[in-house]
């Protein structure tokens, strides 16, 4: 029988990609949220996880931009 | 000023705001760069617009170059037909923010302002020129802190004369209040014919060069010119420090110009040196000794120009001119050697009359007068010396020298200097910069200790007029392969992310693509530095080219420059940080940089200094001609990691001066893959696997051992105090240099209000 | 691609939309038939000339024979436009065969123009009258200002000190797609907003007549009639005083509107008024691919993201804001930096990096717009950087497959999910896949009736 889950699916570029992974490999067990590493570039994901992604990027990135201060 | 209406207009001139960057800064590891710690001083961004609208425009503004605003921010078009004139009046009484090509940016402070009035220039002058180039009336708030800051300064000047010291000033209530003070009065010494003040009374030269005549009108210039009546009493040699410690802003608050009248020095041996014919100041080296000499008097304080644009011609100069003992002061042994070469290529002065001061090389001299060349270390070193140095020392210590001339002032912490000029007696200070650190209230140390700015040069001018090169510089954005990547984000591996951002593959692929490019297409010579000793290592030995680092001998060193200079078999040669002081390497014109310390703004220029020296004919560096862009500058960085951050961050020197960086992302490219080193994966990992197995220490920065002026100077600054520093000399330590514990976090700035400028503390409580 | 753009491009397309009847009435005024005739393609008016005399239908096939074999593409383009505005009119003959004619209303009042020249329905008034007549120069810079006031009381009418009198119920017709109402908190800018302040002026006007258009109906208005006469309007000379009284009571209650827009001035003397057109209304008619009202450009952007703009213009303040931080306001320069934290401001309302640089290209100082290029190359490079940097990570509510019994069903799985443009990922040798949540039903459709 077929099966099919939900979730979410991510296209992105190698180094966020890694970055994710890496995300998942340091919450605990029960808080894993990576299903299926597709390839280099795709994954599955538990779904709602799309915006505690996107801000842990986004901070990441922060992290590595200096901004001039005024 | 406190007095008129702050409101939401933005607030009157630049609060001060200690900068939260120093719990940053101590997170990511020490950054040497900045002595005063951290940024610069910053305004406090309310994210309120700034609001000058309602300034009246003149009516013919258009043909007017600037606008002034009341929180002392000026907006300078360049295009204007009264830019030079406009530019020369700014930067010696303003500090530039950012100077682009279209638009420049100013900020009028008490630390422009003094120096403006160093420089000869009046308080009516300054705000006559203003407000001649305004395209709006000037603010009121303007007006007033020009009179404010301008009211205590320049108004007292110690000069030496003949071996005597006398406190001058035009205003003889202002030498009264002084002389109120114990600590004056009692270094005072009463001669005779002096009138009821019992002051002498003389006539003081006004200002010969270095004015801006085209700005002023007829009877300003007559003024400047005039010849001013002063007054002034003397005091006893071996109290002069301690009556211009009274005179400093945290006191009497009347902070004392010297000036050294060399001409009517006869006490002091002449030296005879001369310029020589072949030695042609270019015309911003000459208006920085107009600024220096144009009372006709020796004045001293500092002079900054770019890297690469022969400051040590204005150095040597300046020394010429003089005509005494000059003892010149250097970073490094290297260093001094080039200083000496310098002034035997430019003046006349005799090989029996110049000498060097080093652990190596301890000429040792006699008598008459000489220059003698040493670094800072040599002279500051608190500890004990062999019989040899010590004598040297002593003759140091006991001489007059006309000229005491620093180079590289930024780089040396204040209580080094403090400790070098309080040993020696110097009737002028020159102080040789090409990056000058701002702080925005408070006038430092520095101007205290040497003197206030008395010229700035134009980066983008100076490119224009084809003194430097016109360097495109360029950041090479290199993506981390998966696996680097991978090992860079976990915890574990937090020591070794640099080691890692340095070594990504792609990075060594995007060097290696410029390396061959521009050594086969370009036939260019190429410098690549690394701070990174375990990477310059492995770039070096895979791609098979020269290295030095610091444990290269020097004799090898020797060899691989002499290559570097005349082979064509040699054209590319990595180096250490040693790269940045140590070496003299001329004739480069690419640098790729593949690692590079934590943010420092000072390192970059210099090391874009590199390659600044113009080359070719004038006609060529012009817009079109075959030289016009011949000078790279590469800053290979790994996206996605801290080296982003820090690159971005040692960029703003030089964006400010106006140079831009274009990202490349593109490099190598694709079809160029299979030729580069690192293409397999397989290669790939067995270079992971070696940079993960490497030690801690080993993968860290370059501790130079043997480079003990730049050990002792980077103690030096991380044992840097607050400002209580310039209250005493600390002691200095010799060869301990730090393995890393127990780092003192730089502190941040004291939030005592006492310490706070006092123009501000009045304003602001 | 919003909406905006696309139905703003051409006051043509909006006269083609309309019901045929309307389009019908709209063609009995000859300069509107005018107006038509400018804005078709070359081989359009071509075909209108050629047809403007001929009483009967033409069979299709005979037009086709004046056009060379490589024009073919341009042909069938010039002939929809033609239906489409239903200038042509299309038939089938005895055999079968398509034929065109012109549309009889249209003919005619083409014809009649054509003969006997175009007469506005009022001339200008003579100069003893009118006193004080604008400027040229004066007036630009009136409709100028009426338009900007316009566009601030539109953002916000907290930022304009007189409010025009444009009736409340229109403003927020104007806004109905630019701002958005949320209960208890002021309207704010949406996407389409945000890209509205940032287009030409002539787009942005094409964007509010066309709204004031479509929404004449609701008002009680005669949308042919408000063309017709904006149309007409475009005709009218620049600058010339026109009697008030020579307006039919329609024209008159919509005159007002169109001052507040900078269409039109108005001016009373003694015993007279009248009202003079502006560029922004003779600009009209003129398809947007040709205007070139080229505004002067005031924008200096340095290498080191510092922008420099030459104006005292509240709204130019306002726009710049949109994506760079205002630091100064000086009597004629508004001092600013593009940093990233304002550009990602600007990222997140919806606006993109193209955008953001063709405003700054397209409105750059004389000064610079010498320069190659205009705005320096590091400052645009870093804006599509940054702007790319946030789209690095797509994310896409997804259903993922396997087990699948056979290769036969994967693969008719996988051309189901292709068919409905939601197959985002398969591996064919392990026969998983990954499908759009949307298309999640189409699949198990599939997959049920392979049981």
């Amino acid at each position: 029988m077929v099966n099919a889950i939900k979730g979410v699916f991510i296209s992105c570029d190698i180094p966020m990609a890694q970055y994710i992974i890496n995300m998942n490999a340091s919450v605990p067990a029960s808080d894993k949220f990576i299903i299926h590493i597709l390839d280099s570039t795709h994954m599955f994901v538990q779904p709602q996880v799309e915006q505690m992604i996107r801000s842990q990027i986004a901070k990441f990135r922060e992290d590595n931009t200096y901004v001039k201060p005024n | 000023m406190g007095q008129h209406g702050h409101g939401d207009k933005g607030r009157p001139f630049k609060k001060f705001k200690p900068s939260n960057k120093f719990e940053d800064s101590s997170k990511r590891g020490f950054d040497d760069d900045d002595v005063y710690g951290g940024d610069d001083a910053h305004d406090e961004d309310d994210g309120k617009v700034k609001d000058f609208s309602k300034l009246e425009l003149k009516p013919d503004h258009l043909n007017r170059p600037l606008w002034a605003c009341g929180n002392g921010r000026i907006f300078l078009e360049t295009f204007s037909p009264l830019y030079k004139q406009a530019y020369d009046f700014l930067i010696a009484i303003a500090e530039p923010v950012c100077r682009p090509e279209s638009m420049h940016e100013y900020n009028l402070t008490p630390h422009s302002l003094y120096a403006a009035v160093s420089v000869g220039l009046e308080t009516e002058t300054i705000i006559s020129v203003l407000n001649k180039l305004s395209k709006t009336k000037l603010p009121k708030e303007m007006i007033s802190f020009i009179h404010d800051s301008t009211a205590n300064y320049g108004k007292v000047k110690l000069v030496l004369k003949k071996n005597r010291y006398f406190i001058e000033s035009p205003f003889p209530e202002v030498l009264k209040t002084l002389l109120k003070d114990e600590v004056i009065s009692r270094a005072r010494i009463t001669s005779e014919g002096t009138n009821g003040d019992g002051f002498t009374i003389s006539k003081a030269a006004g200002e010969i060069e270095g004015r801006h005549d085209e700005l002023l009108n007829e009877a300003e210039v007559a003024a400047a010119a005039e010849e001013k009546e002063t007054h002034a009493f003397e005091i006893n040699p071996s109290q002069v420090e301690n009556v211009k410690q009274r005179c400093l802003p945290n006191a009497l608050n009347y902070p004392m110009l010297e000036e050294y009248d060399f001409r009517n020095d006869t006490v002091n041996p002449d030296l005879d040196m001369e310029l020589k014919p072949q030695a042609q100041p270019r015309p911003y080296q000459e208006k920085s000794l107009s600024k220096m000499f144009g009372n006709g008097r020796a004045r001293s304080g500092i002079i900054v120009l770019p890297c690469g644009a022969g400051k040590s011609l204005v150095g040597v100069s300046a020394a010429s001119r003089i005509k005494k003992s000059c003892l010149c002061l250097a970073t490094n042994a290297v260093s001094v050697d080039q200083w000496a070469f310098q002034f035997k290529l430019w003046s006349t002065i005799r090989e029996e009359n110049i000498c060097r001061f080093t652990s190596d090389s301890k000429e040792r001299f006699r008598g008459n007068a000489r220059v003698v060349v040493t670094t800072y270390n040599m002279v500051a070193f608190g500890g004990k010396r062999s019989e040899e140095s010590e004598k040297i020392i002593e003759e140091i210590r006991n001489r007059e020298w006309g000229l005491l001339l620093m180079d590289e002032v930024h780089v040396v912490p204040a209580h080094m200097f403090r400790k070098v000029i309080s040993i020696t007696k110097s009737h002028c200070k020159l102080g040789l910069t090409a990056t000058l650190v701002r702080e925005d209230e408070r006038i430092t140390d520095l101007n205290f200790l040497i003197g206030p700015k008395l010229y700035e040069a134009n980066w983008l001018d100076l490119v224009k007029g084809g003194f430097i090169a016109n360097v495109q510089c360029a950041e090479v954005w290199c993506p981390m392969t998966r696996e680097f990547f991978a090992e860079y984000l976990k915890k574990e591996n937090s020591k070794k992310r640099q080691a890692l951002y340095v070594m990504n593959p792609n990075k060594f692929r995007a060097c290696e693509f410029l390396i061959n490019y521009h050594e086969r297409a370009r036939g260019d010579k190429i410098i690549v530095f690394a701070d990174n000793l375990f990477a310059l290592t492995e770039y070096a030995m895979k791609l098979r080219k020269p290295m030095i680092y610091g444990a290269t001998s020097h004799v090898e060193r020797t060899k691989i420059l002499q290559a570097f200079k005349t082979s064509k078999d040699v054209n590319t040669v990595f180096l250490s940080k040693v790269g940045d002081n140590s070496i003299d390497i001329p004739e480069a014109n690419v640098i790729i940089q593949i690692s590079s310390h934590a943010g420092s703004r000072r390192q970059e220029a210099q090391r874009l200094g590199r390659i600044l020296r113009a080359k070719g004919k004038l006609q060529d560096r012009m817009a079109g001609g075959k030289e016009e862009y011949n000078a790279f500058f590469y800053s290979l960085v790994s996206t996605d990691t801290q080296e982003m951050y820090y690159s971005t961050k040692r960029q703003q020197f030089l964006i400010d001066q106006g140079y831009s960086f274009k990202v490349i992302t593109s490099l190598p490219p694709p079809d160029e893959g299979p030729r580069l080193s690192y293409h397999h994966l397989d290669d790939q990992l067995a270079l992971l696997s070696k940079v993960l197995s490497a030690g801690d220490d080993a993968v860290g920065l370059e501790q130079l051992e043997e480079d003990t002026d730049e050990i002792a100077l980077r103690h030096a600054r991380r044992s840097q105090g607050s400002m209580s520093a310039m209250s005493g000399a600390k002691g200095m330590v010799y060869m301990e240099y730090s393995t890393g514990k127990g780092k003192a976090p730089v502190k941040s700035k004291p939030k005592d209000p006492s310490k706070r400028h006092h123009l501000f503390r009045k304003r602001f409580g | 691609m919003p909406e905006v753009r696309i139905i703003a491009k051409n006051f043509m397309d909006m006269v083609a939309s309309m019901p045929a009847m309307k389009l019908d009435k709209l063609y009995e005024n000859g300069f509107i038939c005018e107006a038509i005739l400018r804005s078709l393609p070359p081989l359009g008016k071509k075909y209108v000339l050629q047809l403007l005399h001929i009483d009967v239908p033409v069979a299709a096939k005979l037009l086709e024979e004046w056009v060379l074999p490589d024009g073919y593409t341009k042909h069938r383009v010039a002939i929809d436009r033609l239906v489409q505005l239903r200038v042509f009119v299309e038939a089938v003959d005895r055999k079968n065969d398509k034929t065109y004619k012109l549309n009889p209303t249209f003919q005619k009042s083409l014809q009649k123009l054509l003969v006997h020249g175009g007469t506005l329905p009022r001339e200008p008034m003579p100069s003893n009258i009118t006193v004080r007549l604008p400027t040229l120069d004066d007036l630009e810079a009136y409709a100028l200002q009426q338009w900007e006031c316009f566009l601030l009381q539109l953002i916000s009418s907290s930022l304009v000190e007189k409010p025009s009198n444009i009736s409340s119920s229109l403003m927020k017709v104007f806004q109905r797609r630019l701002l958005s109402q949320r209960d208890k908190e002021a309207p704010k800018l949406t996407e389409s907003g945000f890209q509205f302040l940032l287009m030409e002026t002539n787009a942005q006007l094409w964007y509010i007549i066309r709204e004031y258009i479509s929404n004449s109906e609701e008002r009680g208005v005669d949308a042919a009639d408000l063309i017709s006469f904006m149309l007409e309007l475009s005709f009218h000379v620049i600058g010339e005083a026109y009697n008030i009284n020579s307006l039919t009571d329609f024209q008159r209650s919509i005159i007002r509107d169109l001052a507040d827009l900078g269409l039109v001035k108005l001016q009373q003397g003694r015993k007279e008024s009248w009202f003079i057109p502006t560029k922004l209304a003779t600009n009209l008619s003129v398809s947007l691919a040709d205007s070139s009202s080229r505004k002067e450009g005031f924008v200096v952007v340095e290498t080191n993201f510092r922008v420099y703009a030459y104006s005292t213009s509240r709204l130019h303040c306002e726009i710049l804001r949109l994506f760079s931080k205002v630091e100064y306001q000086l009597p004629n320069l508004i001092v600013g930096a593009i940093t990233k934290e304002s550009l990602y401001n600007a990222f997140e309302n919806g606006i993109t990096a193209e955008q953001i640089i063709s405003f700054l290209q397209q409105n750059a100082h004389p000064r610079v717009a010498d320069r190659t290029p205009t705005v320096p190359e590091n400052v645009t490079d870093q804006i599509r950087l940054w702007e790319s940097d946030l789209n690095r990570v797509e994310m896409t509510e997804a259903y993922y497959y396997d087990e699948f019994p056979s290769r036969d069903v994967f693969e008719g799985a996988c051309d189901t999910a292709r068919e409905w443009n939601g197959l985002l990922w398969e591996d064919s040798k392990k026969m998983h896949m990954v499908v759009k949540t949307g298309v999640h039903t189409y699949v198990r459709e599939y997959l049920r009736s392979q049981k």
